[in-house]
């Protein structure tokens, strides 16, 4: 019983570390822009499979690139920094095509959120129809020579958790750690927090917005293809659409935590996953509901999130 | 003629369904409300329809016209209930949340509907009763209603509930400072919208013959919502129009696709591409038309125009 708990809380612990990172990527560019990037799902998706790629994976028969494969296969860290890197610039581009034109002319946010929509749309169904819908796993040594499970408990009673579970709770860890230094003891943070707080006087102090808008870009659609790559290559890449889904959990996170609140963001990620983790088996089925019957409740009872801030609202 | 109507007949139906669920997705966008709840009220519509039709009623042979509007009645009405129960809750909420508080709706009646017994699971409700001998009979039941239901709400734009609507989309403070509710205006449209979806539900579940989770998805709610970005936010022809135009477009690029001449990658693209394609029209259409192809603007232009060139 205690075995069970143990394992099921560090499962949770690891999976609602990674919903905290992916919901980070949603939360940085909403408290800068008050907008939801709706196409942060598909990057998501994007770096996944640009890690399956750099690492000399090789698609399968559909779609228009079937049976090609990268020519070198690097170390899966590497392609990992290699591939969140290059989801971040994807993330720039959103900007410039979908965000930037709408912030220029002011218009209403619920259009950016479409016109956001719109570019996941596009980025997905060009990914299904360049590599197909096939489910692509990793290679069984990817994470080099780590054993597939460490033992927690004593031989007698052994707590095996995957070791996957424990490098992608590390690693967000230590992107957590990072992030949250450089947003708060930084003087770039600070231009950060400053464009955030009102975008008008900070430019009006010397603060170039648009820069930090795109490095904001860069940040959330860098954290939001490591979340991909760290998702795909514990479980798989279960075809395009599998960052969408993800995405919609995303949102029920931020939500949870408080739009806009980067504790809020983590706090919400741990909590889903612990959750999760602790869903009966016999209802596993109704997992993927979890969520978001949690993100219903909390709008009914406290619609600013756990830790979000209440707006007054102005005519 | 016939001919054309054979071919055609189930194609013509589905842009008439589709024109009905950019409707329904109009209703709440009428009062300013972004929600994403269609396919789930649909979903439901389908399967109210679907469960009375293969369970309930026992009939054999042709399934008679009454009971199918008597199951999107019935329909209707426990998609309005329902609309009234999320909606009083949901709509509290601003902007992005409700948006989001749809979606997880949506979601959650998915994975429902994928795991209950009643609705078939995964492999869903199918062999559903057929009202009519082809596709095209389903025309006599789809065109008068996308009829009324058009009629209706080009009157609800110009009475009292409507006019509260447009109030709340420009500014919802203002309009409550004005006197108008607007949690009782904001409820009325996102239920109608409910009611709506589930009736086009009913009348589709028997069309496609089967009924399956796959109906009330996240991308159903996006390919409405194109209906409505691309067609028109701002007035009932607009989301009609998108619904016919964007439920015929994969057939339109079939033909295109099937005329010689064409490069073969674009051939391909064309026919394989259709979402890559509803992708990018979102994202041109948002920039450049943010109110659509059809604008009240234009409406009026055409009436004047017609009006100055009879008086003389």
């Amino acid at each position: 019983m205690w075995t069970l708990f143990f394992q099921q809380f560090l499962n949770g612990l690891s999976i609602g570390s990674v919903y905290a990172i992916f919901a980070l990527g949603y939360t940085l560019v909403f408290s800068i822009l008050g907008i939801i990037n709706f196409a942060h799902g598909a990057i998501f998706t994007l770096g996944a499979y640009f890690t399956y790629v750099l690492m000399g994976g090789s698609f399968g028969v559909n779609g228009l690139l079937a049976n090609a494969a990268f020519p070198v296969d690097l170390p899966f860290a590497l392609a990992t920094i290699l591939s969140s890197t290059l989801a971040g610039l994807v993330g720039v581009a959103v900007e410039r095509i979908a965000f930037r034109p709408l912030r220029r002319r002011r218009a209403d946010p619920l259009l950016t959120v479409v016109s956001s929509l719109g570019v996941a749309v596009v980025i997905v169904n060009l990914l299904q129809y360049l590599v197909g819908a096939e489910i692509y796993t990793f290679p069984p040594d990817t994470y080099g020579g780590l054993p597939a499970a460490i033992n927690f408990g004593t031989v007698a009673q052994p707590i095996p958790v995957r070791s996957v579970q424990i490098v992608i709770f590390g690693v967000s860890v230590v992107i957590l750690a990072v992030l949250t230094y450089g947003i708060n003891a930084t003087k770039f943070g600070k231009a950060m927090r400053a464009v955030a707080e009102d975008a008008t006087t900070a430019s009006l102090l010397g603060i170039n917005v648009d820069r930090f808008v795109v490095l904001t870009f860069f940040i959330s659609s860098f954290l939001g293809g490591l979340a991909g790559t760290l998702v795909g290559s514990s479980v798989s890449i279960a075809g395009p659409y599998f960052g969408i889904a993800f995405g919609l959990k995303g949102l029920a996170v931020i939500v949870l935590g408080g739009l806009g609140s980067i504790p809020g963001a983590v706090l919400g990620g741990l909590v889903i996953g612990l959750v999760e983790a602790f869903v009966p088996a016999d209802y596993s089925a109704y997992k993927d509901a979890v969520a978001f019957g949690l993100l219903f409740i909390i709008l009914l009872i406290r619609p600013q999130g756990l830790l979000g801030r209440n707006f007054m609202q102005k005519v | 003629m016939t001919d054309f109507f054979l071919t055609y007949g189930f194609l013509l139906v589905s842009m008439l369904l589709g024109a009905m669920l950019g409707l329904s997705l109009y209703l709440p966008l009428m009062a300013g409300q972004l929600s994403l709840a269609s396919p789930g009220f649909y979903a439901l519509g389908g399967y109210v329809a679907a469960i009375l039709s293969t369970e309930v009623f026992q009939v054999t042979g042709t399934f008679p016209i009454p009971l199918l509007l008597l199951e999107m009645l019935l329909a209707g009405a426990i998609c309005g209930c329902l609309g009234v129960i999320v909606g009083i809750p949901a709509l509290r909420l601003r902007g992005i949340y409700l948006a989001i508080a749809t979606i997880a709706f949506v979601e959650i009646l998915r994975v429902l509907a994928l795991n209950l017994e009643i609705t078939g699971g995964a492999v869903g409700i199918f062999a559903i009763p057929q009202p009519f001998q082809t596709p095209i009979g389903y025309l006599w039941v789809a065109g008068p209603l996308l009829l009324l239901s058009s009629f209706c709400i080009y009157r609800l734009e110009r009475i009292r509930a409507g006019r509260a609507f447009t109030a709340i989309r420009e500014d919802e403070l203002a309009a409550d400072a004005m006197g108008i509710n607007p949690t009782y205006y904001k409820v009325l449209a996102f239920t109608l919208g409910a009611i709506l979806a589930g009736v086009v539900g009913a009348l589709s579940a028997h069309f496609f013959n089967t009924w399956n989770a796959r109906q009330g998805t996240f991308d159903a709610s996006i390919i409405y919502l194109t209906f409505v970005l691309i067609g028109g936010t701002r007035t009932w022809a607009g989301p009609v129009l998108g619904g016919i135009l964007f439920t015929a477009l994969p057939e339109v690029l079939r033909a295109i696709a099937d005329t010689s001449g064409l490069p073969l990658w674009l051939a391909q693209f064309l026919r394989d591409g259709r979402l890559i394609i509803f992708g990018l029209l979102i994202v041109v259409g948002t920039l450049f038309f943010p109110q659509g192809l059809v604008t009240p603007g234009l409406l009026k232009r055409r009436q004047r125009g017609k009006r100055s060139s009879s008086t003389l």
